[in-house]
């Protein structure tokens, strides 16, 4: 919100600067966010006064005017519409300098000498507004310098007010906050209503709310005779510094009275309402209207409505209609002063995309009993500027008034929450300055009335906030921490996943973050088959955030393919993070994950050829990696089985067990992605759940006493055809096993045409040891010979001595 | 493993070719000096024409080693006629000596000569052991506060992405009407759940599960229907922190602690004001501004000239939201305040764009380590 601070002097006395004033209102709850400087010092600009202006021949929009600077009458060529005979305007006279720095002189204009120039509001600096020449009061003298009119630079602060704060949306609320500061007193405007004529009920045929929940009250009031005109340069002026344009007296009166106390107000021609009637309703179904803004809109049933006695003529506290509008023709008012339930405008203005200045005000909350006070302020002011005459008396339905809310205020309370030593007559005395009435004071604490206007004072924790940043926040004392354990208190899971993040960072992998929305497209090409489960998002912010990701892996392979893009063409990255999942009653559940991803030559090898490592070395990469931090987690029983997996290259496509338990999944993504991103080596990615793979990250060590007996290594080469794989050779011996038979390992593969085409070679050691005894020679003998009679009948493999 | 093993269990090769083994000790007895200084000679020879170091152990262990010559010699010594006893004695020490020495010079001598670098040893290729990774800076920011934190006695709590209207909004003491509930700020499910907007909730879940004392951290992801930009992101982290005593707990307290984690995330210099606000959940409320880090509190362009950077909301918690949880606020009071992460991270390392935090990009990233 706009508040000039010149306006809120009008309320309240103050000597601050606008710097302190707005600290000062900062730090007490309404953040000043800017302090802005409308309008120059108008050097050199005066009063003109329009002599004459005649329509300029052979120029369609122009006219040519006779301006009196009060000395002499110059002929300016202007192109306003408002430019009317004897009117006072602002005038820069030739030689004369706009705000701007634009400097006046003479020009030819459609072949007319024009000297000087009439201006408007943006050619003054004083707001965008160049729908016309700036009108000034009708007793300005001519000559006058303009400065004297206008009062020189308005400083303007720019609030954000708080939600709860609906209060502080208008003037006086904020020269309340001001006074309070200060303990000063607030001054409202005195209202002197000169009432005459027929009765307003005379006038208006009655007010009839159907459902009171949606408006607690409604007050109208009639004017007759008004004329419609200009409003008052200063009331001008103000609105436009408010950011709300002039339309007319009457209009410009309900808009000036909702800046300066928050109550949204509404004229209607009271001659276009049916019957002179008034009823608070929703729309019927298939009622249109159209609004103000010129726009013909579909009610829908919910939409509360203020009708007349055929049809809506106003959308209730959003926006009026177009056929009962103020216009140039219109003398008969009605004056709406109303109250309308918060949730429902909200709802409303939301539909319709169609927020205004009323509406913010209901959606949070107005006074009830401030509804009549602005009525009242607004009829006087009518009378004062548009004529006509005020009919006796106000049509008030209030059905809904609720008496004033008492609230005990603690003082013990308000010093143990705040921290600050606040006396007793103090705490009273600021409440009692935010107009917070103390109705009794007893020892310990004093009994307030909750006001109307503060809807957000509802208990003794709300007049404990009022007392803390009215006495101010900086009075806050920060003592010492004071440290207290929490017993039973656990962070075990937090705490697994971050070792389980450190042993990836150690292992060399980096840590990658995607948003948790993904792509209906990127979604499709790891899978078009699980379109029915996926999340979607009912309104996304974007169509390619259409979704809640169900895998971490779509994500880690564009993040690789988005780097490699980039110029960097190896990256080992990881990522923790959740994914949804929707089972098949059409829930929604989430499931923190973890996924790996290699491209490029990350492997330990420094010197890296420029080829980069070939599959097998890539996807073994990423087994490694997936090896050491299962064991670093204490995963026990780690398994590897082919499975098939649409994204990846088939026969890369390993799951990870630990037991029967399903952690995860490996392999090398197919060519078909890859493709997408331009990628020519292979990429290896994994994605496991997470909490399996963390649970026993932190298991007590089991120790087992050190070997005694020494042991006897012995080496076995397997020649094998290039079909057997290392896992059956291991799970051959294993199966075999002797007790004494207690390591098992590869340390070479060797292919030479000494073994023949489409054979190789496997060098493994293999390490005897008893737990009882030192094993002769013949024993272990025994056992190799053994281990590998069952190689050769299981397998049909040779040995090479 | 297998090195120590196989020296212990394979027999030594070299008992096997010493031919002097075969006489027994008893032999020695009738020798004398000149013979043991005839082996002095033989055994010194044959420790100057050693060309290896494992000849050098050769002659080492067949002359002064456990089963050697030597400790025959020694061993014979008392059987040996009195009267040559101690010239034998001597002969037998000289040897013991000089044949000490000269193995000592030889494998100095040796070691020298085969010591050093081979032809084509580089020193100067780069390191190959692998490096390590980085923990992303989201990560990072949320680790360390956590850390903080947990040395005034904080842990950790979690909760669920997918959240209840009642959860995030409703125990929150938010409005029904409020604008935060609109379909145009929360990602609401066809479910009826939303994706919380804070991680508030985890709030209110610990507190239905546990009495007080309560001292819990929340870190943790959360959504908002912003339009991304500069400094917003439609998913973004929190974290958040909950100190609930049975007891008068105040401001004062908040903002020590506030000024504890300041100090110890943004440098010893860092000082902490508080300014009024609205929450729904805490009452009073309050943002907490730190002192901006870049100009030490004389204003400068990160801090819009004003010396102060906000890093925080907080307040001393509602009583409304006790009593949603079941607890008395008459008798138990405690503060909360949330942080977002992402900002404090890009407050902390300078870091302009809020999306630079999710683009992921390799050579970013590196620079956490």
């Amino acid at each position: 919100m706009k508040l000039p601070v010149s306006w809120l002097k009008d309320y309240v006395d103050f000597e601050w600067t606008a710097e302190e004033l707005a600290e000062k209102l900062t730090f007490s709850g309404t953040e000043v966010e800017g302090i802005e400087t409308v309008g120059g010092t108008f050097d050199g600009l005066i009063v003109g006064a329009l002599v004459a202006a005649e329509p300029l021949p052979g120029a369609d929009r122009l006219r040519l005017c006779q301006v009196s600077d009060g000395r002499e009458t110059l002929s300016v060529v202007c192109g306003a519409d408002n430019a009317v005979a004897g009117a006072k305007i602002a005038f820069a006279p030739p030689g004369s300098t706009l705000p701007n720095g634009t400097a006046i002189g003479e020009t030819t204009l459609a072949d007319t000498v024009s000297r000087g120039m009439l201006c408007a509001e943006d050619e003054l600096g004083l707001s965008d507004d160049h729908s016309g020449v700036l009108i000034l009061p009708p007793d300005a003298e001519p000559g006058t310098p303009l400065a004297k009119i206008l009062g020189g630079p308005e400083t303007l602060l720019d609030l954000e007010v708080t939600w709860n704060r609906p209060d502080c949306l208008s003037v006086i609320g904020m020269a309340r906050e001001v006074a309070a500061l200060l303990g000063r007193p607030l001054r409202r405007p005195d209202i002197a209503l000169n009432e005459s004529g027929p009765a307003v009920t005379d006038l208006v045929a009655g007010v009839m709310i159907e459902d009171a929940r949606l408006c607690p009250r409604y007050t109208a009031r009639a004017l007759t005779g008004v004329a419609l005109g200009p409003s008052p340069f200063w009331m001008r002026r103000r609105l436009s510094l408010s950011g709300i344009r002039a339309i007319n007296n009457i209009v410009d009166i309900t808009n000036y009275v909702l800046l300066e106390c928050g109550q949204p107000l509404h004229a209607f021609d009271a001659d276009r309402l049916s019957e002179r009637r008034i009823v608070v309703r929703t729309a019927r179904p298939g009622e249109r209207m159209r609004t103000l803004d010129e726009a013909d809109r579909a009610l829908t049933p919910d939409t509360l409505v203020i009708a007349d006695a055929e049809q809506p003529v106003a959308i209730a506290g959003i926006m009026g209609g177009a056929g009962s509008e103020i216009g140039s023709a219109t003398t008969q008012v009605l004056l709406e002063s109303a109250c309308f339930d918060p949730a429902s405008i909200r709802a409303t203005a939301s539909r319709l995309g169609l927020g205004t200045e009323a509406s913010r005000r209901f959606e949070r909350g107005i006074d009830l009993a401030g509804v009549e006070w602005a009525s009242r302020r607004a009829a006087a002011l009518m009378v004062e500027h548009a004529g006509g005459s005020l009919a006796p008396g106000v049509i008030d339905a209030f059905p809904g008034d609720t008496p004033a809310r008492s609230i005990p205020c603690r003082y013990d309370r308000v010093r143990a929450v705040t921290g600050m030593d606040i006396g007793n007559d103090t705490i009273a005395s600021i409440l009692e300055s935010l107009e917070i009435p103390v109705a009794k004071k007893t020892a310990d604490a004093c009994i307030v009335a909750a006001p109307s206007f503060r809807l957000d004072i509802e208990e003794e924790a709300d007049l404990i906030e009022e007392t803390a940043r009215i006495h101010g926040l900086d009075k806050v004392p920060a003592t010492a921490p004071v440290s207290r354990i929490v017993p039973g208190a656990s962070d075990e899971p937090f705490r697994a996943v971050s070792f389980c993040r450190q042993t990836l960072v150690g292992l060399g992998l980096s840590e990658i973050m995607n948003y948790s929305f993904v792509s209906p497209a990127l979604l499709d090409l790891f899978g078009a088959g699980d379109a029915d489960r996926r999340v979607a998002l009912p309104n996304p912010v974007s169509a390619d955030q259409g979704f809640l990701r169900n895998a971490l892996t779509p994500h880690m392979a564009e993040t690789l393919g988005r780097n490699l893009s980039r110029q960097v063409d190896h990256a080992a990255f990881f990522e923790i993070g959740r994914v949804f999942l929707r089972a098949e009653d059409g829930s929604v559940r989430e499931e923190s994950r973890l996924a790996l991803g290699l491209m490029g030559a990350v492997e330990r090898r420094t010197l890296r050829g420029k080829a980069g490592p070939g599959s097998a070395d890539m996807f073994l990469a990423l087994k490694g990696i997936v090896t050491a931090l299962t064991k670093t987690l204490h995963v026990d029983s780690i398994g590897f089985e082919p499975e098939k997996q649409p994204f990846l290259e088939p026969g890369t496509a390993m799951a990870v067990y630990a037991g029967k338990n399903r952690l995860g999944g490996l392999g090398l993504l197919n060519r078909a992605l890859r493709s997408e991103w331009r990628m020519r080596g292979p990429v290896a990615v994994a994605e496991f759940a997470l909490e399996p793979l963390v649970v026993r990250a932190f298991r007590m060590p089991e120790l087992k006493p050190l070997p005694v007996y020494p042991a006897v290594i012995r080496d076995l080469a397997v020649v094998a055809d290039e079909s057997a794989t290392h896992g059956q050779i291991e799970a051959a011996l294993l199966n075999n096993a002797p007790d004494v038979l207690v390591g098992i390992e590869l340390f070479d593969i060797f292919r030479s045409p000494d073994i023949g085409e489409g054979r190789k070679s496997l060098a493994y050691s293999m390490t005897y040891r008893s737990s009882e005894k030192t094993l002769t020679d013949e024993e272990v003998n025994a056992c190799h010979e053994s281990a590998k009679n069952a190689l050769r009948q299981t397998l049909g493999v040779d040995f090479r001595e | 493993m297998s090195v120590w093993v196989k020296t212990h269990t394979l027999p030594n090769p070299h008992t096997h070719t010493l031919g002097l083994r075969a006489k027994p000790a008893l032999f020695y007895a009738d020798m004398n000096a000149k013979e043991i200084s005839d082996i002095r000679s033989r055994a010194l020879a044959e420790a100057e024409s050693a060309k290896t170091a494992e000849a050098l152990e050769t002659v080492r262990i067949r002359y002064l080693g456990r089963k050697g010559l030597l400790q025959d010699v020694m061993k014979g010594l008392k059987d040996v006629d009195p009267a040559e006893r101690a010239e034998v004695g001597r002969e037998a020490n000289a040897l013991k000596k000089n044949l000490d020495t000269l193995l000592r010079q030889r494998k100095s001598a040796l070691d020298q000569s085969g010591s050093g670098a081979p032809l084509g040893f580089d020193p100067t290729l780069p390191g190959a052991w692998r490096e390590p990774g980085t923990p992303h800076p989201v990560s990072r920011v949320i680790e360390d506060c956590v850390s903080i934190f947990a040395r005034l006695g904080f842990t950790v709590a979690e909760g669920p992405d997918i959240e209840t209207r009642y959860h995030n909004f409703e125990a929150l003491n938010t409005p029904a009407h409020h604008p935060s509930l609109d379909a145009l700020d929360t990602f609401w499910l066809d479910t009826g759940a939303c994706l919380r907007t804070q991680t508030s909730p985890v709030q209110i879940r610990v507190m239905e599960s546990v009495a007080p004392p309560v001292r819990v951290v929340t870190p943790g992801r959360c959504y908002r229907r912003d339009t991304t930009d500069a400094t917003h992101s439609a998913n973004f982290h929190q974290i958040e922190g909950l100190y609930v005593e049975r007891g008068p707990v105040s401001l004062a307290d908040l903002k020590s602690l506030l000024a504890y984690f300041a100090r110890e995330m943004m440098g010893s210099h860092t000082d902490v004001r508080f300014r009024p606000h609205f929450f729904p959940f805490t009452e009073p409320s309050v943002e907490c501004d730190f002192t901006c880090h870049v100009c030490g509190g004389r204003g400068c362009r990160v801090c819009k000239f004003s010396g102060w950077i906000e890093i925080a909301g907080a307040g001393m918690v509602d009583p409304r939201v006790f009593r949603k949880v079941g607890y008395d606020p008459e008798t138990v009071s405690g503060y909360a305040w949330g942080m977002g992460v992402e900002r404090i991270a890009m407050v902390k390392y300078g870091i302009q764009d809020i999306r630079t935090l999710y683009e992921n990009d390799a050579r970013f990233l590196a620079q956490f380590g």
